[in-house]
């Protein structure tokens, strides 16, 4: 059998040429020339689209400077800074921390009506020491309180604290809250925290050492977005 | 311009640099399909930004083998955008914002064109400078071979050959990141 030449199938996928009874014969009984005609025409389609989205301008900065924020480990940070974070709540800090230990249920965990809506959110990814399953979602409402949803985080002998981080200064950052044992906990932001400076969401372990300043061992992140 | 393997080995070591490379080389064509997919120019970003940081993540997870790193890249904002989606379907609030969403002209697009395109286009900027140039005057400007012949000055046997090697390029490109994309198998009615 004699299968159309790779030339002709080029021209015809170009739509240069027009496919002659023979062709059109081989075509009906040839699946691999049909194939080949049909692939072909599709990439010179393909090909005329490309165009738009050749030499697409890269992202906006801000753009990168969020993942930046993102992906840098905090351990970095606090090595730089050592020295406490300004916005620091130890005694609250130190309270949700026994509460966990004593597995009872939260002061501050107050379940509202969903009459609240949302006005910013943010999915929470895994840092790179920790395990892919880890992640979480976090949702401020209209009501000034900040939902967190996490799920998988690694176990600790200590307890997870959520921050609120400007990205273009890490060294800034707001405390805002514990997690408890349980996978959805609901925190108030502390009123006045500007949430499109302060919009890198945190979690990190922290250990029960008094120093409310941050553990450097973050475990989820994410951005607020409205 | 160091090749993928070259940069999914530095990002598995770890280097903040390489996913900076992997930005600067790919950001444009990820905002572009994700802002063709969500339609507004913040969730785009967003996506956009998650894209990278799951990349920096799941770095592990690429192989070069399976496919190119736009290729790569691409999926995992299609997942994202989608994801995007849904739950944005799930809030009522956001979902006034998506159906006030004007449809795309030329009618709705499926994510798996949008990414063919990209993957075309990329391969098309990687070809050899002479197969690259013929291909463009028949794709953008409509020529023909004898039109791209006059044009360049070139013989009409080495433009037919350029065109028929760089077409076939671009085909095994669309084929194998298509393939690891799912998107040869998906379609080509499938809407979100
Ligand atoms: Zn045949």
């Amino acid at each position: 059998m004699q299968h159309l030449d790779p030339d002709r199938l080029v021209l015809l996928a170009l739509s240069e040429e027009t496919v002659d009874a023979s062709e059109s014969d081989h075509l009906e009984r040839c699946a691999g020339c049909r194939l080949d005609l049909a692939s072909l025409r599709e990439v010179a389609e393909l090909g005329g689209e490309s165009q738009e989205v050749r030499d697409l301008p890269p992202p906006p900065e801000h753009v990168w400077r969020a993942i930046a924020a993102e992906i840098t480990p905090v351990a970095d940070l606090t090595a730089r800074r050592r020295r406490r974070a300004r916005w620091v709540r130890p005694v609250l800090a130190a309270a949700a921390a026994l509460v966990v230990a004593a597995g009872g249920t939260v002061a501050y965990l107050v379940s509202r009506p969903p009459a609240a809506s949302v006005t910013a959110r943010a999915t929470l990814t895994p840092l790179a020491t920790v395990p892919a399953s880890a992640g979480g979602t976090v949702r401020v409402l209209s009501d000034g309180e900040m939902r967190v949803d996490v799920r998988n985080l690694p176990l600790t002998t200590g307890f997870h604290e959520v921050w609120l981080i400007d990205p273009d200064d890490l060294t800034k950052m707001v405390a805002i809250g514990s997690l408890t044992d349980r996978p959805d906990v609901v925190l108030p932001v502390p009123p006045g925290t500007d949430l499109n400076r302060y919009r890198l969401v945190d979690i990190s372990d922290e250990p029960h050492d008094g120093d409310a300043a941050h553990s450097g061992r973050s475990l989820l992140r994410g951005t607020l977005t409205s | 311009m160091s090749s993928d393997d070259e940069l999914a080995e530095r990002l598995r070591d770890g280097d903040e640099k390489a996913l900076r490379t992997a930005y600067d080389r790919h950001g444009g064509a990820v905002l572009y399909l994700a802002q063709r997919l969500l339609g507004n120019r913040a969730d785009a970003e967003d996506v956009t930004q998650m894209t990278f940081v799951a990349a920096w993540t799941g770095r592990d997870t690429y192989d070069p083998r399976r496919g190119t790193m736009l290729g790569w890249l691409l999926g995992i904002a299609r997942r994202k955008a989608v994801d995007r989606l849904r739950s944005a379907a799930r809030d009522d609030r956001v979902t006034e914002t998506v159906r006030a969403q004007p449809a795309p002209p030329g009618g709705p697009e499926t994510p798996e064109r949008v990414l063919d395109r990209l993957v075309v286009a990329d391969e098309l900027g990687r070809l050899p400078e002479d197969q690259r140039r013929t291909l463009e005057l028949a794709f953008y400007d409509d020529l023909t071979h004898p039109q791209i012949a006059a044009v360049t000055g070139l013989p009409l046997g080495t433009v037919k050959s350029h065109i028929r090697r760089g077409m076939a390029t671009l085909r095994r490109r669309w084929e194998v990141d298509g393939a690891a994309l799912g998107s040869r198998s998906a379609g080509p009615s499938r809407a979100l």
